[in-house]
């Protein structure tokens, strides 16, 4: 009863039906083989979704704003509230120096971007597990789930940044020309995160106990980076040591675009744009490398 | 001219015991994906124990085919799909396909409950592959589809689960594929909606769609698809017309069922081993023929003596309708009681059910108050009629005497005998 597959050849000769209607020679064709490249990123591919990745974006924001009572009063709140605990804690009882800027501008800089940087690395690591049900059952480029988880928290800080901004004029600080500046650091934080995001996401699939080392993790990178004191109290020698984190230069590249001041140190930015561009390429590698296996072990 | 599928030699190896991986150290992971990252994929694993869900398989689907996937559990159809709509790489061989590929292997992933109808239209619409200006377009139709109605507003959360089904149903339906790939989908819903899904279906034939449908529902295998590939041990068994590959099906089918064959009927007080299926002269079979008589035989054990035992063997067909009972009762049928260990016995009248495959049930009850003590699903058959398909000729069919009278009194009489 076996019916031999050789009737059914292919690329063989044998017509469709006569009455089809679509003419198969203007149809998208998709080409799937194993995939063994080192490099392997499908830039068309992730074209074709970008109407995915902006619902994706636009599902979080609602999401989040939806279930919490507060709603977008959140993203005002958290940020203010660590603010206050720094001024009292460091800026009054402990007195870091601030290189001259009341403390709260001096620490509510920095903490917009870095609330932003943890949201980011903390949605985005954890996004392609959170989303397993959509990665077993459906097809689409699954770079689009930390690309989203990127950008959607830029909203909570443009909020805090408004705020931080309404602070400012409070304090009677006026921002100058040096606002524009915030933009391309922007930019590179979240090129960081992105790449530290693309490591972490796949690892994340295979060994759940990424999620409960990051909290952890975000936390050193905390103290590691110069928001509750100034990068200048570290002792000059190992200073050069310290700007390898990335962060640093970031931070201070912000803080100076909003506050003026102290211009942040050359070696230190160029560390943070290299060390971003860096982990961004490698991340891309790694999770296209990755991804294909996603939906056998998540 | 090419083919809309052409799968040549593809096969996906998976790896035993992944579990074990979560319990390693977060040392071991980042060694692990480093070097997942610098070694084939292959090689990075070799202590684990692999196995080949699909191995060698290799088939070609003309635009417009409408072509059934079948198999048992486990034999490797989901795993296909999975290849075929990209959502798992293949290990060996190739795909190509031409055309928009819409995989729907579970209605409504990818629906926020949080959110409402409107916004999960527009989410799992993106999802599927669509761009906004086309869910737009296409908004008021996918509505009406569901019958949502004034619900569309809320958050789906407050759905039912039969709105939820259909709603995303509508939305899928609407993707408008060039090959469709469809796993199960069709049995969702209650009658009415699954008879507008085969509606779908047919439209999408009739464009010249190319349907690749896998299903354990025989009757809509059979209702939709002229060929069928038999997957067995993720390989191909057999690719050809479907009434012959339905048949290879069912022989194996029930040999798997004999395996697993348990009483299911948990603490109740008599347990049923065994339910056979034979013909009339005792021998074990599976396929009969329109007009043939059946022997149902059950094996019981009763922890304690039924006096009175109420005896019920109901036939089903493959797509859960309920054809008709055999019942103790209903026959005055007084039979002994169940004591220890028996057998009981059915022998069916000529069953004149059209063709399609049946499932025999048994339950067993207290006659009088109706205790239910035995209850016991299993047994397929299949019935082949030469004539009647059961989509268009019902549950049974018997021949009946016909006569026709003119207005000017002569009669003309003709009684028909069985086909």
């Amino acid at each position: 009863m076996m019916k031999s597959l050789d009737a059914l050849a292919l690329g063989s000769s044998e017509c469709g039906p006569a009455e089809q209607r679509t003419d198969p020679s203007t149809l998208r064709v998709t080409e799937i083989a194993p995939d063994d490249r080192i490099i392997a990123f499908d830039a068309a591919g992730l074209w074709q979704y970008r109407g995915l990745l902006r619902v994706l974006i636009l599902r979080d924001l609602k999401v989040l704003y939806r279930q919490t009572a507060l709603g977008a009063c959140w993203a005002i709140a958290q940020p203010l509230f660590t603010v206050l605990i720094f001024t009292v804690i460091f800026g009054h009882f402990a007195k870091i120096p601030t290189d001259g800027a009341p403390y709260a501008l001096f620490a509510g800089s920095a903490v917009v971007l870095w609330t932003y940087f943890s949201e980011a690395v903390r949605r985005s690591a954890n996004g392609l597990v959170a989303e397993a049900e959509l990665i077993r059952k459906i097809y689409f480029p699954r770079l689009v789930i930390p690309l989203a988880t990127v950008v959607s928290p830029m909203v909570d800080f443009a909020i805090a940044l408004a705020v931080m901004l309404a602070l400012m004029l409070w304090y009677g600080a006026v921002p100058d020309w040096h606002l524009v500046l915030a933009v391309p650091t922007l930019i590179v934080t979240a090129m960081l995160a992105l790449g530290v995001s693309l490591w972490l996401g796949p690892i994340n699939v295979r060994f759940r106990d990424v999620k409960h080392t990051l909290p952890f993790l975000i936390q050193i990178w905390m103290y590691a980076s110069p928001i509750v004191y100034a990068s200048s109290i570290v002792p000059a020698p190992v200073r050069w040591l310290y700007a390898l984190n990335p962060m640093v230069g970031l931070i201070e590249a912000f803080r100076f675009a909003i506050l003026g001041g102290t211009p942040p140190d050359c070696f230190a930015v160029a560390v943070s744009v290299t060390a971003a561009l860096a982990l961004l390429v490698s991340g891309l590698i790694f999770f296209q490398r990755m991804e294909r296996s996603f939906a056998d072990v998540i | 001219m090419s083919m809309a599928i052409s799968v040549q030699d593809i096969g996906k190896q998976y790896w035993r015991a992944p579990r074990a991986a979560h319990q390693n150290s977060l040392r071991d992971a980042l060694s692990e994906g480093v070097r997942g990252l610098l070694t084939r994929r292959s090689e990075a694993r070799p202590s684990q124990e692999s196995f080949w869900a699909l191995k060698e398989v290799s088939f070609g689907i003309r635009h417009g085919e409408n072509v059934g996937i079948i198999g048992l559990n486990g034999a490797g159809k989901s795993t296909l799909l999975k290849l075929l709509s990209r959502i798992a790489a293949p290990t060996t061989g190739r795909i190509r396909l031409e055309g928009r590929v819409g995989a729907l292997l579970e209605v409504g992933t990818g629906f926020h409950r949080e959110l409402t109808g409107r916004e999960n239209i527009f989410l799992y619409g993106s999802i599927l592959g669509m761009d906004r200006r086309e869910i737009a377009a296409k908004f008021d139709a996918i509505v009406a589809f569901s019958e949502i109605g004034d619900f569309i507003d809320m958050p789906v959360k407050r759905y039912s689960s039969g709105m939820y089904v259909r709603l995303a149903f509508s939305v899928a339906a609407h993707l408008e594929p060039d090959i469709l790939l469809l796993d199960e989908v069709l049995a969702v819903g209650d009658y009415t909606f699954q008879r507008k899904c085969m509606d779908f279906a047919r439209r999408l034939q009739g464009k010249g769609s190319t349907i690749l449908l896998v299903s354990h529902n025989m009757f809509s295998i059979k209702t939709m698809c002229e060929r069928v590939i038999y997957i067995k041990g993720g390989r191909v068994a057999y690719d050809g017309p479907t009434d012959a590959g339905l048949t290879h099906y069912e022989r194996d089918s029930y040999l798997a069922d004999a395996a697993w064959f348990r009483p299911d009927s948990g603490d109740l007080p008599v347990k049923i081993s065994d339910v056979t299926i034979t013909d009339e002269s005792g021998a074990p079979r599976t396929l009969f023929r329109h007009g043939e008589r059946m022997r149902i035989r059950a094996r019981y054990s009763a922890a304690e003596p039924v006096a009175d035992p109420h005896v019920l063997f109901s036939i089903t067909r493959s797509d859960e309708l309920l054809c008709c009972n055999f019942s103790t009762q209903a026959d005055g049928a007084g039979l002994a009681a169940l004591s220890g260990e028996g057998e009981v016995e059915l022998l069916t009248p000529p069953l004149t059910l059209t063709a399609d495959t049946y499932t025999v049930s048994m339950v067993v009850r207290q006659r009088g108050f109706e205790r239910l003590l035995a209850a016991k699903i299993g047994g397929r058959f299949h019935i082949e009629h030469p004539v009647f398909a059961p989509d268009v000729f019902g549950v049974f069919h018997e021949a009946g005497s016909w006569s026709l009278r003119h207005q000017d009194g002569s009669r003309a009489t003709a009684d028909l005998v069985s086909a």
